[in-house]
This record gives C-alpha cells, structure tokens and sequence, in this order.
C-alpha cells in the first residue's frame, strides 16, 4: 500500500513536470515564433525602450527559454527574487511568478479564485451526484415504465444541451421571467453565507444538470448490466428481500465505474468550469485563465494549468484509493 | 496614446436640454428624491447638477477594471487620472466647470499661471503657500522636480506617458533619480529650482502644449524620502481632499479624508464625501444592476453601460433622467495606409469613404448612443475643432454610390479591387464595424475581408508599418482619444511624418506632408494654446482633403448615475463625471 | 466545404464482416443484419438517424435552401432593428414570413440564413476532428492492446497524460494563436482545419482507452488463438482477426463523439476562439445573444434549440446504434 502510494505519488510529479514542460514551451515559445515579445505584453501599451529593457531584467525574458524554465520550477519550490538592480522583489514559494496585467503575484490571484471555484464545483457535485445516482437507480428499477422513459428522455435532453445556454436560458425564465432568484454576484462564504447561497443556487442547478444527466444514464445503464448478473440471481435465489439485493450488492456494484467518473469530473472542474463561469461572470479560475490566455498573460496561464493538472491527477489517484474500499477485489501494489 | 477606454457607445437623443430643470439642489428642503426637477437627461454634461455643498457620506465608485497603477508617474487610464484628482495635485489642473470652462487649465499648487520668457523656452512657476503632504510637510518645488525625476526612471516605472522625457531630457540621457549619482537626486539639468517656492523649466524650443504636461498626473511631486520605487502605488504619498487608506490590485481602494489638505489652497476641489471607495467588479451587468437600484453610486470607468443596462434605461424616463450621454472625446476611425496599393491613389480612399453607410457604422457601434455622426479628424472640446466641417458629407448618414462609382472609375478601378480590412480582435464593436464596412463595400465592388489580429499584440501588427505592407492592410479600424486637451495631443502622433515609428506607430496612412508637419511645428511654437488652435484646424482639413481617414463618430458614453449624486457635471477635458466636486449627501 | 460522409458516418449499419452461414434450416442472419432489424425497431433511434440526415443535407445544399427561403447569411438589413435599443423591431426577434427564424440584433442579418450556414461548420468541424479521434485512437489503442509491454505502457502514460490537461484552455490557446494564414491558405478554412485538429487531437485518448481494452480482450479469444496457431502473422491478426471485431465499438464511439464535438466547437465559438466573423456559427450567435438577451430573447432561442436538436438527434442515433450492435442485447 505504502510503496503502491509512494509510487503513484512519484507518478503525480512526473505528469505535472510533464504538463509544465508542455505548457511553458506552447506558451513562451509562441511569442517566439508569432514575433511578438513577453516583455511587450508585461508592458502592455508602454513601448519605451527603457521600460522594455527593465522588465526584461526583472521578469528573466533576457535569459534562454530553458534557464527561465528552471527559474520558473525553482520559484515553486523555493521561492524567487525578481531584481532590477535598483529594486528588487521577494517573492515567496510557491512562487507562479507574477501576473503581466496586475503584477500580482500569481499564487495570490489563485488563492483568490479558488473559493468561487471550489463552492460552484462542491455544491454542483453534491446536487448532481445525488439527483444523477437517485434518478438511475430509479430508472433501471423500474426499467421499461413511465418514469424510465421520463427520467431518460430528460437525460437525453441534459446531456445534449450545452451550459451556455441553459446558462442564458435559467435566469432568462426564473430571474426575469418569474421573478423567483435574483441574479447576483459572488459573495464569499466567509463573508455572508445566505448572499452567497443566493449567488451559487443558479450557477449549481444549470451546472448539476448537465452533469446529473450523464450521470443517471451511467447509473442506469450500470445498474441494469449488475442486475443481469450471476450474483444478483444468487443473492436473491438465496431469499434475501429485494431491497437487500440493491443496497448491499447491486448499488456497490454500480458505484465503481462512477467513482471513476465522478474523479475525472470533478477534478477537471476544479482546475476552472470555464463555460460555467463566463456565464455565470464568475471570477473562477476558468475565467481567469480564459482572460489570461485572451490578454497573453503568460504566468497565470502557466499557474493554473499546473493547478488543474494537479487536481486532475489528484483526483485520479484519490479515486484509485477509493476503489480499494468500494471493490475488496482491488488490490492495490 | 492610449487612455483606454473601450467605450461602449450610447446615446445622442440630441439636447434634451429641459429649461425647467436646473439647480434643484439649491432648495435644501431636504427632500432630493428622484423626483426633484434637478434631473434631467445629458444636462449633466452642461451644467452642474443638484448643486450642494452639504458634506459627508461614502461615495462609492464601481469598475469593470482595475486602475493601472495608483503612483502618479505609472498611470495612463483616463478614469486613474480623474480619480486622482482626488488625492495627488500638480502645479496646474483643468478647471472643475462644465463646458469649455472644464478644458481650461488654472493654477492648483501654482500660484498663478507659468511665467514664460525667453522666447516662450522658459516656463517659471511659484508654489502657493499652506500647500501641503499628508503628513504636514510642505511642498516644496525639490518635491516637484523629484516627482518629474521618476518619470524618467522607466526601468522601475513604467506605465505612464513619457511626453516629459521628450522635452526634458535635452540629450541628458538621465537615468532618473534611483541611478542618479547626484547626492540630493537632483541631477535633471533642465528643471531648476532656485528656492523652494520657484521651478523653472528650460525648454529646448518653444511649446505651447508644455503647460499640458504640467497637469498631468506624472507631473505630480513626491517627497523622496517616502518613495518606495516600484511598490509605491500601493501607497502614494496624498496632496489632495483624500488620502489612500488601502489599496489591493484587482479588488479596490479606499480614500479617506486628508487633515493636512486645506481647502483655502484649493479652488478646484470640494472634497465633500468623507469616504471614497473604490470597487473592482467583473461583471459588467451586475454593475449596472446595483447603479439602477441606488446600491453604488457611479461606473467610474466612465465607457457607459451595458447593452442590457442601457435599454433598461432608454425605456424608463424616470431612470433616463439620470443618465447623460457626453462626448468620450475619442474618434472611431478607419485609416487607409498609402503604402497599400490601390490606397496609395486618393481616388480609391475616396471611393471607401462614399461607399460606406455612416448609419451602419454608427449602429455597428450601438447606435446613436454610441456616438455622433462622424465628419472630420478633430474631435469636439479640442480647441480648433468644427463638429459641423464635413467635406465627405457623412453626417446625411447615407451611402453615396454614385460617387463612389465615379471615384472608383478616376482611381482606374471602376469594376471594384480586393482589400483587408484589419481589425483587433478583442473589440466586438470594432469588429462589427468591420463587417457593416465589408457589407457596404460589396455594393460597390470592393471585396475586403476581414483579419481580425491579436488585439493585444496592436503595436507590433498595425503599429508596424512593414507588417501592414506585408499584409496588406488597406484598411485598418481604430479609435483614439487625446492625453491632453490639445490639437497635438490628439492629431500629431496620427498624422505628423515625423512619428511614424517602425513599432508602436499611431501614423497607420503614413502620411508624411511637409505643409502638416510644418503647422503641427507652429502651433507648438505659438505663445498659448488658443494661439494655437486655427493651426490645428488648418491640419484637420488638410488631412480630410487627402481623405486618409474614414471617420465613423464622434465617440459618446450611455452613463447613469446615482440620483443622490450632487455636484455631477461632466469635465470636457475628459469626458467624465468630475470626482474633484462630487457629493452624496444634500 | 461540403459535410463529409466519411466511411464511419452513422446511416449505414455496420460492416461486420462474418462467415456466411449456410442459409438453411435456420435462418442465419449476420451480426450486421441483426444490428439492421434492431435499429429498424427503435422507432426513436430512428427518428434521430433522420434528423441527422435531414442535417447533413441542409448543410451540404445550405446556398440552395438559402437562396430559396432565406438571404445572404451576411446582408444587412438594418431598416429592421431599432436604432435607439439594437433590437428587432417587431415581435419574436423579428420573426416573419420573409425573416424566418427573425433578425440579428444591431445589422438585422438573416438568422434562418445563418443558423443554415452554422450547420456547415458545425457539422464538418464534428465529423472530421471525429474521424481524426477516430483513427489516431484506433490506431494507438489497438497497437497498445495487442503488443502490450512498453509500447502499452508509453501510449497508456500520453493518454493518462492528456486526459490530465485542461482541455479547453489548451484548445482555447492554441486554437487563438494559429495566424489567419496558414501554408498558403487563410480565411475560414485555416480556422476550421485547426479547430478539427485540436479537437480531434484531445478525443483520441477517450477512443483509444475503449480500442485498447477491447483489444487486449480480444488477443487471448481462441479464435486469435486458432490463427496464431496456423502460423498467422502479427499484422495478419491484427488487420484480419482483431480489427473487424473493433468497427463495431469504434462506430459506436465515433457517433458518440460526434455530438460532444459539436458542443465543444459550440463552446469555442461562444469563447470567442471558433470561426471569425462574418462566417456564421450557432456557438457565435450565442456570444453574441449574451448582451442582449433580456431584450431580445429569441436570438438567444433559436441558436441554442439548434444546438440542443442537432445534438439530441445524434446522441439518440448514437444509444440506439450502441443497443442495436450490443451482442448482449435482446
């Protein structure tokens, strides 16, 4: 189990060393190719040579791509000094290096845009998972009923709607249709739980949606497969009441594959719901990278890929665990 | 160039000038509601409204973006520079009147106006006395110099224009004051201060635009010992009504009252809120809700509301009262570059210019709103322009084919050409004038299309006249407004010969006349701005004789305000709602 | 430009190639026939397989319908909106006998028209970054499923790999910084060629997962078995033993993935990274519909059911076709 960990862990390192080799190369060497220079962008409409030549020094552009690379992990690990001779910056690991267009450092902008990111994502997923996994199971329950048709032609429908338009379309019926939500900014947690309640019930309910969807159909279509099976036959053969069959045998059964699912989801929604968010304006991490990649602000940019890449194979190995639990015939080494 | 702005174009709604409006405030019967008669639609930008002198209160300021900076020396946003208005003063300042008042600059730390001599190369002012820091110490002309210096620093300062160091520096070449060998870092040998009331500025030749230079932002002094380089735009040192109290980059500020300011010194400001915050918002129409149900006060940002936002309002006379429709002072434009064939030839510049549909162009940018007609190169408010000079007849707001058709055929053409049009790709607006333009060439036989590039990248794609020959642009769309209220201000970077630049250029036709060069040289050499301003029109009309340049409008803003606001007039030197006199309580 | 009708397009059953047996006694029917009969039944399926097609012939005669029932997708006709708002005049966005889906807020252009043309890219970008998915991931993951060792290890690991980026910012990035031209081409075709590409390139990874697993289940059936033993080659088994036995999962996935890639170029466009105006797209038209939805809601409507039904059509074809080939299925 240990060495198991450790060597997934190891695993972990290796994909994001990978992911940022990647990404620093598609997103510092395109102004190389493209003719157009980092410092130029820092600078954004100031095309004073001085100025240039200052940021140049300061931010590293003046050293080979490989040597900013290093500098750019280095930062991470241990933190960095951005000097220019008369002034110099200390900036703290983990050090992302600083914003071009706010030349703020990027790891604050980050800590900034997780909560909105992580509570569209949390509350989301709780909807969904329950909505998606109840009206599945419900579904293969009652195979070939009423409610199956209703439950899978509403799924249909949710999984071939795109966000951005049930985005529009929700507050377009319920904010000023009906008048029954307001449409409201994000508000921290922290800072008033019942305005951030407000906030979160739109942007929750049209993201669940697509999500529960897909989810209800997997359930379903899982659910189905495990009632087919062999042990299923036994265990009711065996006497025990239906309801014993479906908690203890079949729903275990048909979790596995979700848990899967549920891991490359919501880890990929915590590295940004970018559609979710541009509908929503929500400053998430989706949408600062959206407007970092539009302003070419490269450090954000390469900051929160390697965040969404951490969450993503976070969550893949979390989920690896979790089968361990879920399936005793998964041994993990 | 380049306050931003990206206005969103608004409304025209000509002049609904209600004579029985006006000073409502004046009353003082406490009342103030929405109701009171001193509201009415764009009298903002004539007169002032709800006048009061009642102080107290927070005026609360919203924006979709993020100030630049907040040190003086770094920033270039047109809204930064009003909301500085607030907290740093320089020797000289526009005056806080509506109309042409507002583009007059008068004494704020200076006494009196500069004091020119020798030849108009010497530019010698006083400082007023009582004037003070946030900490009590007075300022002092070393202050003003200082402040000047760092400007020159742009390796640690950058952001701000550097018009100072082109008429400063004299081939110096000073490194500013942190690489300054001189002991008290006053090493800049054009700027003297002969005591500490006296600065005397030596020009290498006379310009009448030097007194401009003096009023902005980066003309700011700075007590040395509290500068701290590059981070001191978390916290710059206050002059004004206001001190900075908290800054955080992409959240907000907070401004609270400055003890050592003394009103007696100010004729400019009133500084009646006790509390001036300012919010970073990222959504735009969340913005416009809050400014509709009275929750803020003002967009500061100054480019108007929403498009969502802005039909609420249009619809609702009640709400309509307080919104304004004033002039941005920027021009929407397409340039045509000569060193792209057939635009080389003034026949096929001029058949562009008569295909177009003005009116297209004008709701490709939100309609009437957004802006007024375009006619000519000079904006209104600039000493020297003429709204109503309109050689190409585009304020009838229709297409000319026929002589369009006739222009193509003189330019040899007469079955049409191919061209591009280029356009940034992060301007919807700019991109729907581009297709509206595409459109009504086709109807005459031009087929332009449309290459929509980087926006962020414009210096070194328009802005280099080698790329736009290689691509072809032959038709290229932009907008500019002026830094500082002056002909030149707005005109020289776009149509001198001598500011074409290999990158960064502004210069897009590349027109380089000697007859325009030789005026712009003129008018910098006449005694004052008003001196200068027929010179200015002289080159608005030479440069609509060569048809370079298709303007679309006169740029406009669609802005609300909170009815609570008192005080609220638009400065023509900006096109904004002047902070230095706003108030929330009646 | 027109829709391709690629060999792994969705109307025609699938190819599996059988033994015939002799029609005799019992009637022998091929895996292809019985998936046939089973479509033929699903009555929903098949109304989806008809949209589809009803789609694709829009998109391939798009200037014929428009020419009879529309305008130019790019003339203006601004007489229609009022100036003052942006907005259609009349009711339902300017909905008319002549305007039949209404006008586009600001230039008064043909949404009918538009929504038409939107067919071509959306559908095209689908269907070729689909077959692009379609033959880097079974290419891939059936050479990782049948040589197994390092070469399943390395294509496993770049898969793993992929599955770990953040897909759409990538897709968003480099789709933004391709120049217009491109090799000697520009306009739309640049733009459409790279959106195929870079879809195409990030769905390979889901095919190839499925080809893989299905491989390494088939190599050890005693039918592979039986032709190893007759001394058949490793490229013999391949071509000839595994890869008929893969068209079936393949073409289920292909008409699954399809609908996800009119989606994401759907969401590219809304992103402001799909094709540059003035070429219409439905991802566009609603970017656009953001600002001015609350006053004009049907130009937010009618991009966003077009979307919605071309989708559910193709994913109703997709599960229908997924049952009809289920070996498992009754």
């Amino acid at each position: 189990m240990l060495v198991y960990l450790i060597r997934r862990l190891f695993n972990v390192v290796a994909t994001l060393l990978v992911v940022s080799v990647v990404t620093f190369g598609i997103f510092f060497a395109v102004p190389k190719i493209t003719g157009s220079d980092p410092a130029l962008m820092y600078a954004g409409r100031e095309t004073n040579e001085t100025a240039l030549a200052g940021i140049r020094v300061k931010m590293g552009f003046d050293k080979p791509i490989s040597e900013q690379y290093l500098l750019f992990v280095k930062g991470i690990v241990a933190g960095r000094d951005y000097n220019t001779g008369v002034d110099s910056t200390h900036c703290p690991a983990p050090c992302f290096g600083y914003s071009f267009k706010t030349e703020t450092p990027v790891w604050d902008l980050m800590l900034d845009r997780i909560p909105v990111t992580l509570s569209l994502a949390v509350g989301a997923a709780v909807i969904w998972v329950i909505a998606g996994v109840a009206t599945g199971v419900v579904s293969a329950l009652k195979r070939r009923t009423a409610i199956d048709r209703t439950v899978m032609v509403g799924a249909l429908a949710g999984v071939s709607l795109p966000i951005f338009f049930t985005g529009m379309v929700a507050p377009a019926v319920l904010v000023y249709g009906l008048g029954w939500l307001d449409v409201s900014n994000y508000r921290p947690l922290t800072e008033d739980p019942g305005a951030w309640l407000n906030s979160m019930i739109l942007p929750w309910v049209t993201l669940a949606f697509l999500f529960a969807a897909t989810y209800a159909r997997i359930t379903r279509a899982t659910m189905l497969e495990v009632l087919g099976e062999d042990y299923i036959r036994t265990a009711r053969a065996k006497g025990l009441t239906e309801r014993v069959v479906i908690r203890k045998h079949a729903l275990r059964s048909t979790l596995t594959p979700l848990v899967t699912m549920f891991g490359l989801d919501f880890g990929g929604l915590l590295g940004g719901a970018v559609l979710t968010e541009t509908t929503f304006s929500f400053q998430g991490l989706g949408t600062a990278a959206v407007a970092a990649i539009s302003a070419g602000d490269l450090p954000v940019i390469m900051g929160i890929t390697l965040l969404a890449a951490l969450f993503v194979v976070m969550a893949n190995l979390i989920v690896d665990m979790l089968y361990a639990v879920i399936d005793p015939r998964v041994r993990l080494t | 160039m380049i306050r931003r702005k990206q206005a969103l174009a608004i409304t025209a709604v000509v002049a609904a000038l209600s004579l029985t409006a006006a000073c409502g405030g004046k009353d003082g019967d406490g009342k103030g509601d929405a109701g009171s008669s001193a509201a009415a639609f764009d009298l903002a930008t004539k007169q002032v409204v709800n006048p009061s002198d009642k102080k107290g209160g927070e005026l609360k300021l919203w924006s979709p973006q993020d100030v630049d900076y907040l040190d003086p020396a770094r920033a270039y946003y047109g809204f930064v520079w009003n909301i500085q208005r607030l907290y740093v003063r320089q020797l000289l300042a526009y005056d806080s009147k509506p109309g042409k008042d507002g583009t007059k600059l008068v004494p704020d730390l200076a006494e009196a106006l500069p004091v020119l001599s020798n030849d108009g190369k010497t530019y010698t002012v006083k400082l007023k006395d009582g004037v003070k820091f946030e900490d009590g110490t007075p300022i002092t002309s070393k202050d003003i110099k200082y402040g000047i210096e760092r400007v020159f620093a742009q390796d640690v300062l950058s952001g701000g224009p550097t018009y100072l160091i082109d008429l400063l520096d004299q081939g110096q070449k000073y490194p500013g004051p942190y690489k300054d060998t001189d002991p008290n870092k006053m090493g800049l040998k054009s700027v003297e201060t002969p005591d500490d009331k006296t600065i005397v500025f030596n020009l290498a030749s006379a310009n009448s635009d030097f007194s401009y230079l003096l009023a902005m932002p980066s003309s700011s002094p700075v007590p040395m010992g509290k500068d701290t380089g590059a981070t001191y735009t978390n916290k710059p040192i206050s002059t004004g009504p206001y001190k900075v109290e908290s800054f955080t980059a992409s959240k907000g500020a907070t401004f609270v009252r400055n003890e050592h300011w003394d009103p007696k010194t100010d004729t400019i400001r009133k500084g009646l809120p006790d509390k001036i915050t300012f919010t970073v918002t990222t959504n735009p129409d969340d913005m416009d809700a809050r400014l509709l149900s009275g929750d803020i006060d003002l967009a500061v940002d100054g480019t108007g509301m929403q498009q969502a936002g802005k039909n609420k309002v249009l619809k609702d006379p009640n709400l309509k009262k307080n919104a304004d429709n004033p002039f941005t002072g920027y021009i929407r434009y397409f340039a045509f570059p000569q060193t792209v064939a057939p635009f080389d030839n003034i026949e096929c510049r001029k058949a562009v210019i008569y295909a177009a549909d003005p009116k297209s162009l004008q709701n490709a940018r939100g309609g009437p709103t957004s802006g007024d007609l375009g006619a000519n190169m000079l904006p209104p408010g600039i000493p020297g322009s003429d709204k109503s000079y309109d050689p190409f007849n585009l304020t009838k707001g229709e297409p000319q084919i026929e002589k369009a058709k006739e222009a193509l055929k003189a330019c040899g053409k007469p079955d049409g050409f191919e061209t591009t049009i280029a356009v940034r790709n992060n301007r919807a607006p700019e991109v729907k004038s581009a297709e509206s333009l595409q459109a009504a060439l086709a109807k005459v036989g031009i087929t332009a299309k449309i290459d929509q590039f980087d926006g962020k990248l414009s210096s070194s794609t328009i802005g280099s006249p080698e790329n736009v020959k290689k691509k072809g642009y032959g038709i290229i769309v932009m907008g500019w407004g002026a830094d500082y209220n002056s002909g030149s201000g707005f005109l020289q970077p776009l149509v001198d010969g001598s500011f074409i630049l290999p990158n960064g250029n502004n210069n897009y036709t590349e027109v380089n006349d000697p007859e325009i060069n030789d005026l712009f040289d003129k008018a910098a050499a006449a005694a004052t701005p008003e001196a200068a301003a027929p010179f200015y029109t002289e080159i608005n009309k030479k440069v609509m004789e060569k048809a370079l340049y298709l303007p679309i409008n006169f740029d406009k803003a669609f802005v609300y305000h909170n009815p609570r606001l008192t005080n609220v007039y638009f400065n023509d030197s900006m096109g904004k709602i002047d902070l230095a006199t706003v108030g929330v309580v009646k | 430009m027109t829709a391709p009708l690629h060999d792994t397009s969705a109307e025609t059953p699938a190819p599996v190639v059988t033994a015939d047996v002799p029609a005799k006694a019992i009637q022998g029917r091929s895996p292809g026939r019985i998936a046939w009969m089973r479509l033929k039944r699903d009555k929903v399926a098949l109304t989806g397989g008809i949209v589809v097609i009803l789609l694709i012939l829009v998109a391939v005669f798009a200037p014929q319908i428009v020419s009879l029932l529309g305008h130019p997708p790019n003339e203006f006709h601004e007489d229609l909106i009022d100036p003052d708002l942006g907005t259609p005049l009349g009711s339902l966005g300017g909905i008319s006998s002549d305007f039949l889906l209404g006008v586009e807020p600001t230039n008064g252009r043909d949404v009918f028209s538009r929504i038409v043309y939107g067919a071509r890219i959306s559908l095209t970008v689908a269907f070729l970054a689909a077959f692009v998915s379609v033959v880097i991931g079974s290419l891939l993951g059936a050479l990782a499923g049948f040589l197994g060792g390092w070469v399943d290890g390395l294509i496993s690991r770049v898969m793993d790999l992929l599955l770990a980026f953040p897909q759409l910012l990538f897709t968003i990035a480099l789709v933004s910084v391709v120049p217009d031209s491109l090799w000697g081409f520009e306009g739309t075709g640049v733009r459409m060629g790279v959106l195929v590409l870079v879809i195409g390139f990030f769905g390979w990874p889901y095919i190839g997962r499925v080809v893989r697993g299905q491989t390494i289940s088939l190599r050890e059936r005693e039918y592979v078995e039986a032709a190893r033993s007759l001394g058949a080659g490793r490229g013999y088994i391949l071509i000839k033993e595994l890869l008929p036995n893969l068209v079936a999962p393949i073409l289920v996935y292909a008409t699954m993935i399809i609908p996800t890639n009119i989606l994401t170029e759907a969401a590219l466009s809304f992103l402001g990274a799909g094709v540059k105006p003035p070429t219409a797209s439905w991802g566009k038209m609603l970017s656009d519909a953001v600002p001015i939805y609350q006053d004009d809601p049907m130009y937010m409507v009618v991009p966003g059911l077009t979307i919605f039904i071309t989708v559910l059509a193709f994913n109703l074809f997709g599960d229908g076709l997924r049952d009809a080939l289920d070996p498992k299925g009754s």
